[in-house]
């Protein structure tokens, strides 16, 4: 398995990520985010409520994002490596109430009760409200087994 | 809790930093408190600059698939790289933990933070951006539309009275029960409008189903004109079938008891009389919810006021105004802070509970009192069936008093006892008139 596959299969089954992001004063800031990716478009894909839109301002300004996947406990599959992922991010904003709504089946996989919740938005109805953010890949770094301690291998876009 | 221990809580230990390329990067690693310093262990081959940030996270992952137990904590500081080791200084750190602080609270604490993201993608996009609720589940949301079992209690009691007295006309009940309820949604989106505009609400970062408002004005559901609408457009109705019967029943009277209701509802919350603001919100939904309805539905049928429905009025009006009193301990902290000074945020602990007790021995005592002096009929003793339920709704609210999560099976029950009282005190005149209309025969 090279090191795209296996970044996918990660991705594919991760249940937490932390996305970093840049914000005008040149800080990084990490949030822990459920990260979605989708095989055939090649993207990862995250959906942040408007209740916690400070990163989805950031990201406008600066698109270039991080996002780290490690913790064996989070990643569901057979063999572990963490994996960091630089990429660039898009945001999709222009439909807040429905336009992640084609995420909820890679959703589901993460979390089997989402729709569940999604059913009793009226009880929350901002946080329902959700921008996309698309990350294009754009350099892997895998550590297998986790590893820290060495160098990681590399695939770039 | 040590700090040591606090970062035991955390499963996962992220370092981030801004790279040479201009991508973030970061390492997984762990971290030791150690002689008053946060060490953190770095890969040999990364070398972070002075300015980075750690993200310690954590999730449970359940065997059925999904997770639990989520907290992070981010630290934004400086890094003095000694080796492979960083010695960390953090300055700012911020974070969530679900076991301290209720999702639902944690999502109401960033209500600001949407609304001025809303603004500037408006402003962007060049067309307003507003969140959205499908029509039915926002008006249901807007109207507050459960509670208006508070208002089809003293209509039925009204009746009920009425009916027990010999007279019963399923028409004029049906017109008093929609005219009434019109009236009551019209009160709660009233009560929101100005509990928004005078920041009761907006203070409030705890609500629960049954406190706090519809917060639909908050969110930016509706905007003010949309709900002004509304409120107008229900006290409309609602009027305009009150004039009706005025006109078809009896004009000084129907009127006088409407315009009392109606005037009550709007000056409950808003300016210049602001009733609940002055502790005297309380008593103008007892007088409201009990003797005004009960006695106005009672007239509409029988064209006299009696004194059996005046007697009856008085359960139910204890029985609303309890769910209000009750209602109001959550929002206590936030009323008392936006000014709204609530009978509630005047009392102590202890006396608000006494005054919860007294109130329903009261109702109760009443409903006893009103059989006992032949006002009322043995069939409504049944309304004392709910007695056990009341006891152990006292002993939830005294338990869980002041933690609005923990409280919402409480508050619940508080009203399920109001409701439900009202409605077997009702059952018990029209089963007494149905024994006699069948006796009758």
């Amino acid at each position: 398995m090279n090191v795209f596959e296996e970044a996918e299969e990660i991705m594919e089954n991760a249940l937490v990520s932390s996305l970093s992001v840049v914000t005008p004063s040149g800080e990084v800031l990490t949030n822990p985010m459920l990260p979605l990716y989708s095989r055939e478009r090649k993207k990862l894909y995250m959906t942040s409520s408007i209740l916690f839109s400070k990163k989805i301002n950031y990201i406008k300004q600066n698109p270039r994002v991080g996002v780290l996947f490690s913790g064996r406990p989070f990643i569901k599959t057979p063999r572990y490596s963490a994996l960091h992922v630089k990429g660039d991010a898009k945001i999709y904003e222009e439909n807040l109430h429905s336009g992640w709504e084609w995420l909820v089946d890679l959703w589901r996989a993460k979390e089997p009760y989402i729709e569940a919740f999604i059913k009793q938005r009226v009880a929350l109805p901002l946080f329902w409200e959700r921008a996309v953010i698309e990350i294009e890949p754009r350099e892997l770094l895998l550590w297998p087994g986790g590893d820290f301690s060495r160098e990681p291998l590399r695939w770039r876009a | 809790m040590s700090i040591a221990a606090e970062i035991e809580k955390y499963s996962d230990v992220v370092v981030s930093y801004l790279d040479r390329d201009g991508y973030p990067i970061s390492f997984s690693t762990t971290m030791r408190y150690s002689e008053g310093k946060l060490i953190i262990e770095k890969p040999p081959y990364l070398n972070p600059p002075k300015k980075i940030t750690v993200l310690l996270n954590h999730i449970t992952p359940l065997p059925t698939g999904g997770y639990t137990d989520r907290r992070y904590l981010m630290m934004k500081g400086e890094a003095l790289t000694e080796g492979n080791t960083i010695i960390f200084k953090p300055f700012k750190q911020y974070g969530w933990d679900e076991k301290t602080k209720p999702f639902f609270q944690y999502c109401e604490e960033r209500v600001p933070q949407a609304k001025s993201y809303v603004t500037r993608l408006s402003k962007a996009l060049g067309r307003q951006v507003k969140p959205r609720l499908p029509t039915l589940q926002l008006l249901f949301r807007a109207t507050r539309f459960p509670f208006l079992t508070a208002t089809a209690a003293p209509v039925l009691i009204g009746v009920g009275t009425a009916a027990y007295l010999g007279y019963f006309d399923p028409l004029l009940f049906i017109l008093t029960l929609v005219g009434a309820s019109l009236i009551h949604l019209a009160l709660n989106m009233t009560n929101d409008y100005y509990d928004t505009k005078l920041g009761a609400d907006p203070a409030n970062i705890t609500p629960t189903p049954f406190s706090g408002g519809s917060r639909i004005l908050h969110y930016g559901l509706m905007t003010p004109k949309q709900l002004l609408s509304l409120i107008v457009l229900f006290y409309g109705v609602g009027i305009a079938i009150g004039l009706y019967l005025a006109f078809l029943r009896g004009l000084i009277p129907i009127l006088a008891v409407m315009t009392t209701g109606v005037l009550i509802s709007i000056f409950y919350t808003a300016p210049p009389l602001k009733l609940a603001y002055r502790g005297l919100g309380e008593l103008a939904v007892g007088i409201g919810f009990g003797p005004i309805i009960v006695l106005g539905s009672h007239y509409v049928q029988t064209q006299f006021f009696s004194l059996e429905a005046l007697v009856a009025s008085i359960p139910i009006g204890i029985l609303i105004m309890l769910i209000l009193y009750v209602n109001e301990i959550p929002d206590a902290p936030y009323d008392k802070a936006a000014g709204k000074l609530t009978l509630v945020t005047r009392l102590s602990r202890e006396n608000v509970l006494k005054g919860y007790k007294l109130s329903l021995a009261a109702t109760y005592a009443v409903i006893v009192a009103a059989v006992a002096l032949r006002l009322a009929p043995p069939t409504t003793l049944i309304a004392l069936a709910t007695i056990p339920k009341a006891i152990s709704t006292v002993r939830n609210v005294a338990q869980t008093y002041g933690n609005p999560y923990l409280m919402i099976p409480a508050l619940a029950s508080n009203i399920n006892v109001a409701t439900l009282t009202g409605l077997l005190h009702a059952a018990g005149f029209f089963l007494w008139a149905l024994i006699s209309f069948t006796i009758n025969l």
